[in-house]
This record gives structure tokens, sequence and C-alpha cells, in this order.
């Protein structure tokens, strides 16, 4: 017994911890015991000690959130390596010399390429499945509504990443992009030259695009992350309305650490064999140096997470384009008003009404994202 | 020299022969390590109290095995040859005439296999015990034959050994250099496989949650010698390599070529990385066998299939640019016609088995030499595209590079005359949107020469 165990500064051990915890005699034991007479957050421990996960047929569903946030942690490892050796100063050069010089810096590069754009895969696959499932429905409107802050800002991290090789193809969509942005009314000139720097993508669009892409964007990123993760923890994993409905005896739950957290590792390990695969297979090469008085190449295209975007603007030309920008921006004010216009478990028939739109909204953002990449 | 070669866009005909491959590579290494599995695992419920309900569980694996090996392995072994006749007739007509025999083994050998599993499956209920041991290991003992065959002419494609076109020395090259490490690599990842196959039957398991954790224990163990033996196996057949080949793997990884990584060396990477991740997965559920569920195991199989990707892709790359290695190149040009005085200067469309009678200098004329030349390796806007490839070019220096393209070491010489050159430039050119004949590029290329030799002359003319 330390000193601590009469002091009024020190909390006490719980009864329930003292049961749980190692032997008191042990190390282990003693460590343990004196960290929570400090910090006492065993309620914590115990509520993440019980937390569970219902395991049904849709279940493999409820994997995408861990999915992109397993290429997050790529990104931020495969990022850091490439920050080593890139220099905003000199991007194309510094670029070619990971891929050409640095040893596996080409591979690094290509499996960031590679987890940008699986990542972004899995979020939108995320949100369809939260959407389809309902999950969005009191009380995890917020959960749903930091979900999509989530989204937002990790298409625009893949939209300033994409500029910073400064090459042929990344300066002209990028060009294309905030040309774009700039059609918006009103604030669309000034939030166009902010971004840019000047009237035109310059070296100076890569000084505003590299501390957003490393710095201010991740941050940003981690906090929500951190709000959204918070809200899963306390509200617990939804469950669809089809286990809901099961008598208690036939709900199969699987605890989060040990049982859940063991089968995550594995479709992990087969999502790093499948970066490190496509990245061997399909390396992203590095387009020639941008040279921004040269004619832009034919076809420039965004990434296909701005395909809609892009496209909408071209089926609306000419004086109708405030129509098409009109109709992009009502996306996302779609997805934000969902939770407050259906609210009802198990889902009556707005919600019923309510899936089947977003089966064709699914259906008009597929199709407009494979016509745009064919096109 | 040349049949039509079968142009598929985007993949190329290359990349549907390794797709389909690769899936029967998994499956055949399953067919074989799975009879193991059988056997060890029959004797295994013999020994054990509660045996019977060890056979319940492993009547569905033997249900799965029988129906993925049978049904997918056939249709996949069967489309490698539709696809490798059509994307390689020249290799593929040197494979069969060399070891006709070998194929006539290895047939009766599948017809064995089959066989045997059959016996074994249909017979569950009214077989003894005994022999459907017996069966079992019949059963392994055969497939594992065929490995034995197949192995030889696997590795001959890239180290021949002994063989040559002229001794045609089948022994040599069957029993060659690689042949060894190769068959002791196949072996364990065969056991490995069927471990893995183990660990998906066993995660469908419910209620029975003691059996569970005996079963995933006893599955994930058939990874060990894998792990244990693996590294040094791939250094040994590492070393077996060809000097230039094993010296370009090493090369991108060990920092002597810069970072730039062959293509091979990025495989072996993804092997490398699968196999590490695999053992970790195995350890995992060893230590937690009840928790394991079915989208975890398929994830591990998956980790399986994409290792072997990596393997065979490294294993076929370290061949470039041969199909057979110092013998047939890709795109079914000999090397020793290649070394014949002359041979590679002749009219191109000429030396095909179908001269498709183009009139030279056309655009369909550079068509037509790209295909058969170009396209067995080369797509033109997918894998290993040429667009992406020729970015830099212009009409001019790609005529002059197509005559030197194989002194990088990676590309075969080139067959034909400076119109067949002309004719590929300006078809490539086309293929990035620009217009310039053929007769315009060789124009050019004279003037130039024109140019130089006057240049050249003047000199000579100055300094006598």
């Amino acid at each position: 017994m330390d000193e601590s165990t009469r002091d009024a500064r020190f909390h006490a051990v719980p009864e329930e911890a003292e049961q749980a915890l190692p032997c008191a005699d042990s190390f282990a034991g003693k460590a343990s015991r004196a960290f929570l007479r400090r910090v006492p957050i065993w309620p914590v421990i115990d509520f993440l000690a019980r937390k569970k996960v219902p395991q049904h047929k849709h279940s493999f569903w409820y994997t995408l959130g861990s999915m992109g946030l397993f290429f997050l942690l790529v990104q931020i490892v495969t990022g850091v390596l490439l920050m080593i050796y890139y220099s905003p100063s000199q991007p194309w050069s510094s670029v070619q010399r990971i891929v050409m010089e640095i040893p596996f810096g080409g591979l690094i590069r290509s499996i960031h390429h590679w987890s940008a754009n699986l990542m972004l895969l899995a979020l939108f696959v995320h949100l369809f499945s939260t959407f389809f499932m309902k999950a969005y429905r009191p009380p995890r409107e917020l959960t749903w509504l930091t979900g999509l802050a989530l989204l937002g800002t990790t298409m625009f991290l893949g939209f300033s990443g994409y500029l910073l090789p400064w090459d042929d193809l990344s300066f002209f969509a990028t060009r294309v992009g905030i040309s774009e942005l700039e059609k918006m009314p009103v604030l669309g000139q000034w939030i166009a030259g902010l971004v840019r720097g000047g009237p035109d993508v310059t070296v100076d669009t890569i000084g505003r695009f590299y501390p957003l892409h490393v710095v201010v964007l991740p941050l940003l990123l981690l906090s929500i992350l951190g709000v959204h993760l918070f809200f899963v923890q306390v509200q617990g994993v939804s469950e669809p309305d089809s286990f809901r409905a099961l008598p208690p005896e036939k709900k199969k739950y699987h605890k989060f650490f040990t049982e859940y957290l063991v089968n995550e590792i594995p479709i992990w390990m087969a999502l790093t064999a499948l970066l490190v695969a496509l990245s061997a297979l399909f390396p992203r090469v590095l387009a020639p140096e941008a040279d921004p008085g040269a004619a832009a190449p034919e076809g420039i295209k965004p990434e296909w997470y701005f395909m809609v975007p892009f496209q909408m603007l071209k089926l609306f030309p000419g004086s109708l384009e405030f129509l098409g920008m009109a109709l992009t921006g009502l996306i996302p004010v779609l997805f934000l008003v969902v939770p407050f216009v259906d609210r009802t478990v198990p889902a009556d028939r707005r919600g019923q009404m309510v899936a089947r739109i977003g089966i064709g909204f699914l259906a008009f953002l597929v199709g407009m994202t494979v016509w745009g990449w064919m096109s | 020299m040349n049949y039509p070669v079968w142009d598929i866009p985007f993949l190329g005909a290359g990349m549907v022969v390794a797709i389909i491959a690769i899936i029967h590579v998994l499956i055949s290494h399953f067919a074989v390590g799975g009879g193991a599995f059988l056997f060890v695992a029959e004797l295994w419920s013999n020994r054990q109290a509660d045996g019977e309900r060890i056979r319940t569980w492993l009547h569905k694996y033997a249900t799965f095995f029988l129906v993925y090996t049978t049904v997918f392995g056939a249709m996949t072994g069967v489309g490698i040859w539709f696809s490798i006749q059509l994307a390689s007739p020249e290799g593929t007509s040197l494979l069969i005439h060399q070891f006709v025999f070998a194929w006539a083994i290895e047939w009766v050998m599948f017809l064995g296999e089959l066989t045997l599993l059959y016996l074994y499956y249909y017979g569950w209920k009214t077989n003894s015990r005994r022999l459907q041991v017996w069966l079992a290991g019949l059963y392994f003992v055969i497939a594992w034959g065929s490995l034995f065959v197949i192995n030889g002419i696997l590795t001959f494609m890239l180290t021949p050994g002994g063989w040559t076109l002229e001794n045609t020395d089948i022994v040599a090259g069957f029993f060659n250099p690689g042949y060894v490490p190769s068959l002791l690599i196949r072996t364990l990842v065969m056991f490995l496989v069927a471990g893995l196959g183990g660990l998906l039957i066993a995660s469908l398991m419910e209620g029975e949650e003691d059996l569970k954790e005996r079963i995933v224990q006893f599955s994930s163990r058939w990874v060990l010698p894998a792990a244990l033996l693996l590294p040094g196996l791939f250094y040994w057949y590492w070393t077996t390599l060809p000097v230039n080949t094993a010296r370009l793997m090493a090369a991108g990884a060990t920092g002597l070529g810069g970072g730039r990584l062959e293509v091979m060396t990025l495989f072996a990477v993804v092997t490398g990385v699968a196999g590490m991740l695999i053992v970790l997965g195995s350890l995992l559920f060893q230590a937690r066998p009840r928790a394991l569920t079915f989208t975890a195991a398929l994830s591990l199989f998956i980790v399986a299939q994409v290792g072997f990707l990596g393997g065979e892709f490294a294993r076929e790359m370290a061949r470039k640019p041969y199909v057979i290695y110092d013998t047939l190149y890709s795109n079914s040009l000999w090397k020793h016609k290649a070394a014949e005085p002359g041979y590679l200067r002749q009219p191109y469309l000429s030396l095909t088995r179908w001269d498709p009678d183009v009139v030279p200098l056309t655009p369909e004329h550079g068509e037509w030499a790209f295909r058969l030349q170009c396209a067995s390796c080369h797509t033109r806007n997918g894998y290993r595209g040429i667009i992406p490839r020729t970015a830099s070019w212009t009409a001019l220096s790609g005529f002059k590079w197509l005559e030197t393209m194989d002194q990088q070491g990676v590309m075969p010489p080139f067959v034909g005359t400076a119109e067949d050159r002309a004719a590929i430039s300006a078809y490539v050119q086309s293929l990035h949107g620009k217009t310039v004949t053929a007769q315009a590029i060789l124009e050019q290329a004279r003037a130039e020469e024109d140019a130089a030799r006057a240049k050249a002359a003047k000199a000579a003319e100055v300094t006598p």
C-alpha cells in the first residue's frame, strides 16, 4: 500500500475495478491501481469494455467506417514520409526525386495516391450504407452531420493534394476546378482569387494548398473525427430495423474489444495487401512538369469524386450555368436535411419513400460519374 | 513468325492470361494442400474422442474443396490454355512440343485426382474410415505429383538450364536450376492455403464454440512451415535467377538503382507483405480462435490471393522480354532468328504468318505493325499503355528510338525496315491525336541524314 490510499488528494479505486484488475501484489496490479488513484477513469474503461456491436447479416456494411479510418492512418504515415522529401518551392522536381531517387519513394507515393482514392470510395459507400440502414435517425443526427463534414473535408484534402506534384495533369485539372468555383454567384470570384493567390494558378497556389493539405485540413479532419467517433462510442452502433425487430434471445452481439476488433484486423490486412498490389500494378505516374503557358491537354477532367459537379456544369452551358450550380449546391443540402425529414423507427411510409429517393439519387451520382469518366 | 495478335483493349492479352492464371494458381495450390489437410484431419479425427463432430465439420470443408477446386479449377485451367495459345502461339507450341510426355502425365494425374476425390467425397457415408484415410492420402500424393510435373515446365520458361533449341535436352530443361526451390516453395504455400481454407470453413460454425476453437487452432498451424522456411527458400530461388534479372530485382530495393524499383521488385514486395500479414493473421486467431468471423477469414484468403498475384507477376516479369528465357521473345520473335544476318532488316509484315497485305506507309501499315510487333506487351491506353510511354516522342525521335529499342535490356530488337519504323511512329503520333504521315517522317529523316553527311564531308575537307 502506498501513501496515496490515505491521502485526500487521491481517488479511491472502485470495487468493480479491484475485481477486474490484475492481482494487487503484481507489478501490473500496483501500477494500474496507482494510475486509477490519480486519474479516475475507471467508468470510461468499464464502458469501453462493455461496448457491444450487433452481429447480423448486414454487419459488413458497418466496417466501412473503420476502413475509412484505416486509409486515413495510411495517408498520415505515407504523407509524413512524402513530406520528408517534398519541397513546395520545387514541387515537380522534388516529386521527381521521390519517384526516381529515393528508395521505395515511388511505391510510397503510389500507396498515398491509391489510399486517397480508396478512402474516398470507402467514405462514399459508408455514407450510403449509413443512409440505407437509416442510422441517421434520432438520436444520431449529429453523428450523421459530422460524418458529412468529414467527407467534405476529405474531398478538399484530395483536391488540395492533387495539385502538389505540379505536373501537367494536376495543374490543368486544378485550374479547371477553381474556375468552376469562380462561377459561383457573388462570392465566387473572391474565393477563387483567395485560394489561387491571384488571377491564375501559380506557385503561390502551392504556397496555399500545401499548408492546407498537410496542416489545416488534417487538423480539422482529426478534430471532427474525434467528435464523430465520440458520438459513436457514446450512442453505440446503430441497429438496422430488421435486427431491432428480433426477439432478445436472437440478437447476437460481439464485444467490441477482443472479438470485434480482432476481426477488423484481417480486413485491414486485406486492404494493406490490396494497396500494395494496386501500387505495383498501376503505379502513379508523374506527368511532365506543368507549363502554365502551354495549352491545356485535351480531355482534362477532375478526379472521379468531383465528376458530378463537373458533369452538371457541362450539362447546363451558357446562361443556364447558374441553374447547374444551384442544382449541384442542392446535393449536400439534401444529405444535410435527411435526419430531420425521416425520423420514425421502424421506418414508416415517409421513411420508405426517402429510401427509394436515395436509390434514385445513388444511381444518378454513379451514372453522372461514369458518364463524365467515359466522355 | 507471327500469328494475328489477339488485340484486347485496355488490358492486353498478357493481362487476360494473368487474371485467369492468378485465380487458377490459388485454386490449384489449394487443390494439392487441401488433400493433405483432408488426410491429416482424417487421422486427427480418428484419434479424438469426439471424432464424429470433427468429421461433420470436415465434410463441409470437403464440399467447399470439391466445388472450389473442380468447378473453378477446371474452368480457369482450361481458360489458361485458351488464353495462352492466343497470347503466345509460338511459346505455347514450343512448350507442347518439348514437354508432350509431361503434359500427358499431367493429364493422367488430373484424371486420377478427380476420380479419387469423387470416390472420397461421394463415399463419405459408405466407405470405411480406413478407406477414407487412404483415399485422401492417395489423392494428395497424386495431386502433388501434378505439381511435380507442372513445376518443371513453369520454371523451365524462366531458367531453361542446360536445354537449348539445338540439344532439346528436356531432362535438363525440366530439372532446371529453379526447379527444386520452386517445388519446395509451392509445397509449403499449398499447406498454408489449405489452412486458410480451414479457417474459412471454421468461421461459419455456429454454437459449437469449443470445437471451433480446436479447429481454428488446428487450421492456423498449417501456416507455420511456410512462415518459418519461405524466407530462406525465396532467397535460394532468387540465387537461381538469371544474373541480370537477379541484379535488376535487387537494384531498386538496395538503393543501387536509385529509388526506381523494377516492376518485378514491386511485385516481390507485394508477396512479402502478404506473407507477413498471413502469418500475423494466423497468430491472431491462434490466440483468439473463437472470435473468428467469415469476413475476417475471407480477408485472409484475399490476402493470400494478392500474395499469389505478387509472386506470379514477379516471376513472369523476371522473364522480360522473353516468354522462354533467352530463346523466344514475348512478341514471338525467335532469338536465334534475330541473330541471323539481315533478318531484322526485312520488311516486317512479309515475315508474319498472315500478311495483312496493306499498302506500305499507310496508317493501316502502322496499325498492323503495331498490333503484331508491339501489342503482345503494350496496350494503347491501358496496362503498359503506349500513349503515356510515348508522351515525349516526336515523330522523328520515335522513328529513331525504335531502331535501338533493345539496348535498354527490357525490349526485344526491332524487326523491320525504315518504312516499318516510320509507319509505327506515325501510328503512335495518331494515338496522340496528331496527324503525321509515315512518308513525311522518312523524308525528314533522310533530310537530316543528308545534312549530317554534308557537314561531315565539309569537316573532312577542312582537315584533310
